[in-house]
C-alpha cells in the first residue's frame, strides 16, 4: 500500500444527508483493495493457494501482516482444494474466513463449494475471474465464475477497485445475516480490475468497517464450545436432503432483500450506494447492453458517444448475479426494444450463454415479448474489449431493432477465421529429431550380477555435444534461468527417444507459448496437481497399444514427467500414487524453492527464513517460518527403485544419474529425481553466478548429492571428504532472498537452519554407511 | 480542480511505456500515474500488459489521466498515446513501438545513438523525439534506469511538476533504503537535465501515426484442433537478442579448450559445435562459436569457462550480427531466420 494517500473530500449521503465516515483517497488496484478490506475487517483465517491473478491478495496481506497491520492468520495451503478445506474447517468454529482464487484454482476447490453453502457456513471468497484451462490462458474472462453459478454461493460483482473494496465489506454482512447464512463470492475481472490502479476511497479508521460488520455472530451451531458438542455434516437420504436444499434455496432468495438492506446501510457510512443493478442511461433506452464488470464500464464510452448522436442507448450491469435480481432486470427492460447480452464465457451447446438464457427465461415468465434478446459471447481469455467493440454491439442492436427480430440470437463476437497462408504451427523448421540421433552409444549401464546394482560409464560431456538437445533455443525463460541447463544435462544422459510431460510452471510456460513450441520430441502439458497420473496414463496406453500391435514403439522410449517444486506440492498425491503403482517413468523435479511462475510465492521447498512474496520480512516476521520439504526422502519412502538428487554444477554426476534413472524406468519402475536450480529473478542473485550458487548450496550440505538405489543410499559427492565444506552463510549471502539471515538479529534463525541441515546430513551419512537404513 | 492542458478526443492524456521485463517500466508507470493522481490531482488509471512474460520479454505499461471530475471508463490498452517512452531501444527489431502516436506526440528513447539513426530505425515520421542515455546515467549513479527515464519524462511532459516525483522518490526509499534517496534523486535530475529533443514536422499533414491492432494470422479455420502444434522446435524462428540488457559473452577461439562447460551452463543453447579432426587426426567436438540470436546475455558461460575463452563484453551495436555463428540444425525449407 502506498503512503501517498490523502483525505478525501467529505461527502453527504444521498438518503439522509448525514456526514459519511472519514475516508482516505488512494490510487490502488482491485487486489490491493480486496486485501485492504480484509485487513480492516481483520478476519481470523485466510487459507489460500497462489494462482494468477488472485495471488496478490495474499501477498498484500502477508506484506501488511509483516508490518503488523492486521492479525489474520494466513495459511499457505498445499493446493486450492486444501485451501478450501482450511477455510471450511475454520468457518465451522464461527471464525471469520476469507480466501481468494481464480480459474482452475476455483475449479480445484469446486467440490468444497457446495459443502460450505449446503452446511450453511458463511465466508467470503474473492474470485478474481479468469479463463479456465485448457488450452491454458491466464487472462481474464468469466468461465470460472460461471462454474460458481450452481454452487449455492451468493455472488456479488465488482466493476472497479472501489467496488472491490466496498463489496468485500458488504459481503461479510450479507453472508452472516441470520436470514442468509451462506458463503459469498466477490467476483472481479482478472487483470482488468485486479491489476488496474484507480482512485479509491477507503475508511481512514478501520473501526468504521469493524462497526459496520459487527461482531461475528455466535448464536448459530458452531464448534467452539466444548460443553455444547454438535455434529456437522451428517449424511441424508433424499427426503431430508431435498428439504435441506429447499432451505438453502430460500436463504439464497432471501439474500436479495438482505443485499438491499446492507447496501442502504453501507451508503450511509460511505456515500456510495449500490442498487441491485447499475443502470446507465436506461430511463428511456431503446437499445441496451447487459454485461458484467469491467466491460460494462468500457461500454459506457460508447453510450456517451451514441447519446450525443441522439441514439437512445443504455447499459445494465448487475451488482449481484446470485440471487439473480430478476424484478429489477424486468423493470429495467421496460421500453427496451433490443437487449444485447454480452458474456465472457459460454455454456457450450446450450444455444446461449447462462445469463442470456436466464434473461430470456424471465422475459418469458413475464410475458414480455417487446424486448428482443441477442446473446453474444466475447473477450475470452483476456481478449481486450475496446470501446469500438461496444459500438459494434450497439450497431447490432440497432440493426435488430430495424428488422424486428434477431437474425442470430446467439453467436461468438470477434472471432477470426485466420489467413490461409499462416503455417507457423504445422510447417517444420527442422527435421524431426528422434531415434538414432539421440543414441550416442557412449553411455553404458550394466547390472552387477552379485549386488544387482548398476555400473555406469559416461563419457566427458564434450563427447556428447553432437547429441542434439531435446529443447530448442528460442524459449522465453528469463536470462540465466536454471531450468533448461538442468533438464538438458539430464537429457544428455538419456539415450534414445523421450516423451515428456511438463507440469504448469515456468518451464512449461516459456517453452510452449502458442504458436511456438520449443520441444523437439513429444510433449504434453497438464495442470500441476496431475502430471504424474497423466503421464502414467500415456505410458500405459502406449504399452497396451504396443502389446496389441497397434503402434510400433521403439523399445527405448523413456517417459519423463517434468515438474517444479510447486507441482510436487499441489501434485504430491498424484506423485505418490504414481510411485506406489510403480509405472515405468521418471519424475524429474526442478526445485527453485518457490512458485516462481506466479510471482515467487512460498513453496514447501522454500528454506527457513527465505524471502518470498508470501513470506515477507518485517517487524513481525522474517521470511518463511518452517523448514524446507525433503521431497527426495518422501519419494524414497514409496520404495521405488531409484531416487536421486543432482545439480547442474556437477555435470558428470548428473549424466550418471540420468543413465541409471533411464535403466530403472525402462526395466523396473518409477524413478524420482530432484535437481536444485537457480532462479536469479526471485533469488535476487546475479545471473552469471548460477553455478557458483548451486555449488555453494551443495558444499554447505543444504542440498546433498546422493542416490537411493534399490533402497541403498549412496552419497555421490561428499563436500567434507573433498575438503570443500562451507558454512550455509557462503550460500545465503549471494541471494537477496536470504542475506538478511546473516544479520545479528536473525542469528537464532540462522542457527536453527544450520542445525536442520546438519541433522539431515548426519542422518544421510548414517544411511550411506549402512545399507539397511 | 485539476485540468489537463493537453487532451485527446476522449478527454484523456495517455502514455505508453515500451520495455522488457526487468527494467522497471512497470514500477515507473505506477509512480508516474500515481504522481499524476495524488500529486497533480488528475483522475487516472494505470496497468501493464500482463501475462506469462518473463524478465527480458516485451512488456507495456499504460498511464491514463483525465481532469479530476471526469470518470475514466476505458479498461482497454492504450493504442493512440500522447507520449511513448521506449525503455529498451532494441525492441524496434520485433515490435512497432511507436504505433499510434498522436499528432504533436512525444517519443522518449533510452539510447546513446544519434537522432537520425533512431528516427530511421523506429520509423518515426513526426512528433518530438527525445533521447536520454538512461542506462549510462544509472550505471554511473548505481541506480535503475527507470528513474532516469522518469526524469526525462517529467521534462518532456512539460505540465508535470518534477518536485512531485522527487517527493515520491524520497518517500519510496527513505524508510527502508535511506542511502538510495540521494542517488535516485540525482538519477532523476540527470534524466531531467540531460534529455535532448528534436521536433519533426509531419510530412503528410494529418499528423497521426497509424496504429494496427494485432490480429493473429491463425484463426478458427487455420488453428489445428485443440491448440496442437505439429511444427516442433519452431521457437528457433524467434529472435531473443532484444532480451540482452547491454552485455554479451565474447568468444576467443584461440583460448578455448572445448571442454563444453559453457554449453552445460547455457540456458538458451547458443553454443555451436562441429565434429572435426584434432591434431592427432581423431574426430572431436569443437566449439565453433555463439549463435547470438538466442543469447540473452546472462553470462553464466563466462563464469563457467575455465580459461579466458569467454569474456564479458559491453555490447556494441552490430557486434552480435557480425560475430554470430549460426546453428547447424537439419533445417527444412532453407532454415530458420
Amino acid at each position: 500500500m502506498t503512503n501517498n494517500s490523502k483525505v478525501a473530500e467529505q461527502v453527504l449521503t444521498p438518503e439522509t444527508g448525514n456526514k459519511v465516515a472519514e475516508q482516505i483517497l488512494t490510487f490502488e488496484s482491485g487486489n490491493e483493495m480486496a486485501a485492504m478490506a480484509a485487513a480492516q475487517i481483520n478476519y481470523h483465517i485466510m487459507g489460500y493457494f497462489p494462482i494468477s491473478p488472485s495471488t496478490e491478495v495474499a501477498q498484500y496481506l502477508d506484506m501488511m501482516k509483516a508490518r503488523g497491520e492486521h492479525d489474520i492468520k494466513l495459511i499457505a495451503a498445499d493446493g486450492e482444494h486444501g485451501s478450501s478445506g482450511i477455510c471450511y474447517g475454520a468457518a465451522v468454529t464461527g471464525a471469520r474466513v476469507i480466501n481468494a482464487t481464480s480459474a482452475n484454482g476455483f475449479l480445484y476447490m469446486l467440490e468444497q463449494m457446495p459443502v460450505q453453502s449446503g452446511t450453511r457456513f458463511p465466508m467470503v471468497l474473492n474470485l478474481v475471474t479468469r479463463s479456465v484451462s485448457g488450452p491454458l490462458d491466464i487472462r481474464g474472462d468469466h468461465s470460472d465464475l460461471y462454474y460458481a453459478l450452481n454452487t449455492g454461493w451468493v455472488i456479488l460483482t465488482a466493476r472497479t477497485p472501489q467496488e472491490v473494496y466496498d463489496k468485500n465489506i458488504m459481503a461479510l454482512r450479507i453472508a452472516e445475516d441470520s436470514e442468509v447464512r451462506l458463503p459469498v463470492i466477490v467476483a472481479y475481472d482478472g487483470y482488468f480490475t485486479s491489476h488496474q490502479k484507480r482512485k479509491v476511497n477507503y475508511f481512514k479508521d478501520r473501526k468504521v468497517v469493524q462497526d459496520f460488520v459487527g461482531e461475528a455472530p455466535t448464536n448459530f451451531p458452531q464448534i467452539r464450545d466444548l460443553s455444547k458438542p454438535i455434529s456437522i455434516g451428517a449424511h441424508m437420504d433424499g427426503n431430508d436432503f431435498f428439504n435441506n436444499k429447499f432451505q438453502q434455496s430460500e436463504a439464497m432468495y432471501a439474500a436479495d432483500a438482505v443485499y438491499k438492506k446492507v447496501a442502504a446501510e453501507y451508503a450511509e457510512i460511505s456515500g456510495r450506494h449500490y442498487d441491485a443493478l447499475e443502470l446507465y442511461h436506461m430511463d428511456d433506452a431503446e437499445v441496451a447492453f447487459f454485461a458484467l464488470n469491467s466491460a460494462a464500464e468500457t461500454a459506457k464510452i460508447a453510450v456517451d458517444e451514441l447519446r450525443a448522436k441522439g441514439v437512445k442507448a443504455g447499459i445494465i450491469s448487475p451488482n449481484y448475479i446470485r440471487p439473480f435480481p430478476r424484478a429489477e432486470v424486468l423493470e429495467a427492460l421496460k421500453g427496451v426494444k433490443v437487449l444485447i447480452v454480452g458474456e465472457r464465457a459460454d455454456s457450450y451447446g446450450s444455444h446461449g450463454a447462462p445469463l442470456g438464457n436466464e434473461i430470456k427465461a424471465l422475459l418469458q415468465d413475464a410475458r414480455n415479448t417487446e424486448t428482443i434478446v441477442v446473446n453474444r459471447v466475447f473477450g475470452f481469455g483476456g481478449k481486450d474489449f475496446f470501446p469500438d467493440d461496444a459500438h459494434a454491439f450497439f450497431e447490432l442492436a440497432l440493426e435488430t431493432m430495424e428488422k424486428g427480430f434477431a437474425e442470430k440470437p446467439f453467436d461468438y463476437y470477434g472471432v477470426n477465421p485466420g489467413l490461409a497462408t499462416e503455417n507457423l504451427i504445422n510447417t517444420p523448421v527442422i527435421e524431426a529429431q528422434h531415434g538414432d540421433v539421440y543414441k550416442s552409444g557412449l553411455i553404458h549401464v550394466t547390472q552387477n550380477e552379485e549386488t544387482g546394482l548398476l555400473n555406469v560409464k559416461v563419457p566427458p560431456i564434450r563427447q556428447l555435444m553432437n547429441k542434439p538437445k531435446r529443447i530448442a533455443s528460442g524459449h522465453g525463460a528469463c536470462p540465466g534461468c536454471g531450468i533448461f541447463p538442468a533438464l538438458e544435462l539430464f537429457f544428455k544422459g538419456i539415450e534414445g527417444d523421450i516423451v515428456v510431460l511438463f507440469h504448469t510452471g515456468c518451464g512449461y510456460v516459456v517453452s510452449s507459448a502458442y504458436p511456438y513450441s520449443s520441444h523437439k520430441q513429444n510433449f504434453i502439458h497438464n495442470l500441476f496437481q496431475n502430471g504424474p497420473a497423466t503421464l502414467s496414463g500415456t505410458l500405459e496406453a502406449f504399452m497396451e497399444l504396443k502389446r496389441r500391435g497397434e503402434v510400433n514403439v521403439s523399445d527405448d522410449a523413456t517417459f519423463i514427467m517434468v515438474t517444479g517444486d510447486g507441482g510436487m506440492d499441489i501434485g504430491m498425491g498424484s506423485a505418490i500414487g504414481t510411485a506406489l503403482r510403480g509405472h515405468k517413468l521418471i519424475m524429474l523435479e526442478y526445485d527453485n524453492e518457490g512458485y516462481m511462475n506466479t510471482g515467487s510465492q512460498m513453496s514447501y521447498s522454500t528454506p527457513l527464513g527465505h524471502l518470498t512474496s508470501t513470506t515477507s520480512i518485517g517487524k513481525t516476521q522474517q521470511g518463511k517460518t518452517f523448514h524446507h520439504k525433503d521431497t527426495a526422502q518422501i519419494m524414497a519412502a514409496c520404495n521405488i527403485p531409484y531416487v536421486f538428487t543432482a545439480s547442474e554444477a556437477f555435470p558428470q554426476d548428473v549424466l550418471k544419474k540420468a543413465a541409471k534413472a533411464q535403466w530403472y524406468a525402462q526395466n523396473v519402475g518409477t524413478v524420482y529425481g530432484k535437481m536444485l536450480i537457480t532462479c536469479p529473478l526471485n533469488w535476487k542473485s546475479e545471473e552469471k553466478y548460477g553455478q557458483t550458487l548451486l555449488e555453494a548450496a551443495v558444499n554447505c550440505n543444504f542440498f546433498p548429492l546422493y542416490e537411493i538405489e534399490q533402497g541403498i543410499t549412496t552419497i555421490t559427492y561428499d563436500p567434507e571428504a573433498k575438503n570443500k565444506k562451507v558454512d550455509a552463510a557462503e550460500w545465503l549471502r549471494f541471494m537477496g532472498k536470504s542475506k538478511h539471515l546473516l544479520k545479528p538479529e536473525n542469528e537464532n534463525m540462522l542457527n536453527e537452519f544450520e542445525r536442520e541441515i546438519e541433522r539431515r546430513w548426519i542422518k544421510l551419512k548414517e544411511k550411506h554407511s549402512n545399507k539397511l537404513l | 480542480m485539476a485540468k489537463l492542458p493537453i487532451k485527446n478526443s476522449n478527454g484523456l492524456f495517455e502514455i505508453r511505456l515500451e520495455s522488457i521485463g526487468g527494467l522497471g517500466a512497470n514500477l515507473a508507470g505506477k509512480m508516474l500515474a500515481e504522481s499524476g493522481v495524488m500529486g497533480h490531482g488528475f483522475n487516472g488509471a494505470n496497468f501493464s500488459s500482463y501475462g506469462s512474460e518473463k524478465k527480458g520479454s516485451p512488456v507495456k505499461s499504460f498511464i491514463r489521466w483525465s481532469d479530476d471530475d471526469v470518470v475514466i471508463r476505458d479498461h482497454s490498452p492504450i493504442e493512440q498515446p500522447n507520449v511513448i517512452g521506449v525503455f529498451h531501444e532494441a525492441l524496434y527489431k520485433t515490435l512497432d513501438v511507436t504505433s499510434g502516436l498522436l499528432p504533436g506526440g512525444i517519443i522518449l528513447v533510452n539510447s546513446t545513438r544519434d537522432f537520425e539513426d533512431i528516427k530511421k530505425d523506429l520509423n518515426i515520421t513526426h512528433g518530438t523525439l527525445a533521447i536520454v542515455d538512461a542506462l549510462g546515467i544509472s550505471v554511473e549513479e548505481k541506480t535503475k534506469l527507470n528513474t532516469a527515464m522518469l526524469g526525462a519524462l517529467y521534462r518532456v511532459i512539460d505540465f508535470l511538476n518534477p518536485d512531485s516525483m522527487r517527493e515520491v522518490i524520497r518517500k519510496t526509499f527513505e524508510k527502508k533504503y535511506p542511502h538510495f534517496v540521494e542517488p535516485n534523486l540525482r538519477t532523476f535530475d540527470r534524466g531531467y537535465n540531460e534529455v535532448k529533443m528534436i521536433t519533426y514536422e509531419d510530412p503528410t499533414g494529418d499528423g497521426l501515426k497509424e496504429f494496427k491492432r494485432v490480429v493473429p494470422g491463425l484463426g478458427y479455420k487455420t488453428q489445428i484442433m485443440g491448440g496442437v502444434i505439429t511444427a516442433q522446435a519452431n521457437s528457433l524462428k524467434k529472435d531473443l537478442s532484444s532480451s540482452r540488457q547491454g552485455f554479451l559473452p565474447e568468444y576467443k577461439a584461440d583460448k578455448c579448450i572445448h571442454c563444453a562447460a559453457c554449453d552445460s551452463a547455457c540456458p538458451d543453447f547458443c553454443f555451436v559445435w562441429v565434429e572435426e579432426l584434432d591434431k592427432k587426426g581423431r574426430p572431436q567436438m569443437m566449439l565453433k562459436g555463439i549463435d547470438y540470436q538466442y543469447c540473452k546475455g546472462c553470462l553464466k558461460c563466462v563464469t563457467a569457462c575455465p580459461t579466458d575463452a569467454l569474456q564479458e563484453m559491453r555490447e556494441i551495436f552490430g557486434y552480435a550480427d557480425k560475430h554470430t555463428v549460426k546453428h547447424n540444425f537439419p533445417y527444412v525449407n532453407g532454415g530458420a531466420k
